[in-house]
């Protein structure tokens, strides 16, 4: 192309290089065309690339976070059943039927299981892990809260409280126009 | 001796509650009737609210009718439970991950006594943020999702 021509001969002119190398380092135009379709390409394929190797890290870190899961629930069974026995044969009088008290709570691992392994039976040692066990509560997820680019309160929008709800009716204040002219004539 | 708890049932309700209750802790129970968590949490509210009468004033609020108020608090879990004093959000820190909001029930209705208390005693001083007296072990633990992250 004439614009690529014209810069190569001024970078010749300007560099003083061999005039015959300079020929040869002309692009042609189906070669420049060819090149940026190759790019083109090569960057989609680059891109879909990153796309599956972060996915699969994802994924595996799903895997892992679902096996830690599992081991905790399996040793806070063993907890729950183990510390069942020990509490029925006590018969502490504080200690509720509530819902469930194996409940697996669905949050990070904790080091609480830890504090059962103490030995020694005491009355002390039942008392606060039962109550950890008792406000494992499983509660109802209702889904994430989608707010199409509003924003919420972690992110400082504005609060509900403030915003004007348009309902359609004129807020008047004090008596409306009827009813001064009314007033007016008594 | 229980009392049915005063439900909001629209945005504008629940504007009003918050803009009107004025010295006294507004207690916005977020949930559903129906759920069995969101029925502990419920009976313990009913229980405490007439002894609670000059420090908390208490409502419930049903998720699904309200969806703004869902939104606005991350709603993500029910019961969350929300405070506010003269207008102002609450925040209280319960060594959970979300300051901005109670989730699950209580285990005690002392506990939640404590901690109408300490809220009361905290806003009347100009605080927009307390600590909890909860041991962090009767605090219902949950995932805390931001946005599938």
């Amino acid at each position: 192309r004439p614009e690529h021509r014209r810069q190569t001969a001024r970078f010749w002119r300007e560099n003083r290089a061999e005039a015959a190398l300079r020929e040869r380092c002309l692009v042609p135009a189906e070669e420049y065309e060819r090149f940026a379709q190759a790019l083109e390409r090569a960057l989609a394929e680059h891109q879909r690339r990153e796309e599956e190797r972060i996915l699969q890290m994802a994924a595996e870190i799903r895997e892992a976070e679902r096996r830690q899961r599992e081991t905790v629930q399996a040793a806070l069974q063993k907890y729950c059943s183990f510390f069942l026995n020990r509490t029925q044969l006590q018969t502490e009088p504080e200690l509720r039927a509530g819902p469930s008290v194996c409940r697996h709570p669905p949050g990070p691992e904790r080091d609480s299981p830890c504090a059962a392994e103490q030995p020694g039976p005491s009355g002390m040692q039942t008392g606060p892990d039962l109550a950890w066990m008792e406000s494992g509560q499983v509660l109802t997820f209702i889904g994430h809260q989608e707010t199409e680019g509003k924003g919420n309160i972690h992110t400082g929008a504005k609060p509900p409280w403030l915003t004007e709800e348009e309902d359609g009716s004129k807020q008047q204040i004090g008596p409306s126009y009827e009813e001064f002219l009314k007033h007016s004539e008594q | 001796m229980s009392f049915l708890l005063p439900k909001l049932t629209s945005k504008r309700e629940v504007d009003q509650a918050i803009k009107s209750v004025a010295e006294k802790v507004l207690v916005l129970r977020f949930g559903r009737d129906n759920d069995a968590v969101c029925l502990q949490l419920d009976d313990i509210l009913a229980k405490t609210a007439h002894d609670l009468s000059k420090m908390a004033v208490i409502y419930l609020v049903d998720v699904n009718s309200v969806p703004v108020y869902t939104q606005y608090f991350d709603i993500s879990y029910i019961p969350s439970t929300v405070f506010f004093f003269n207008g102002q959000h609450m925040k209280v820190d319960y060594g959970s991950p979300d300051h901005t909001k109670f989730v699950g029930s209580f285990k005690t209705k002392q506990d939640f006594i404590d901690l109408i208390e300490v809220i009361y005693r905290g806003a009347m001083r100009g605080k927009l943020i307390v600590r909890s007296p909860i041991d962090p072990n009767n605090i219902p633990k949950y995932d805390l999702l931001y946005q599938g992250i």
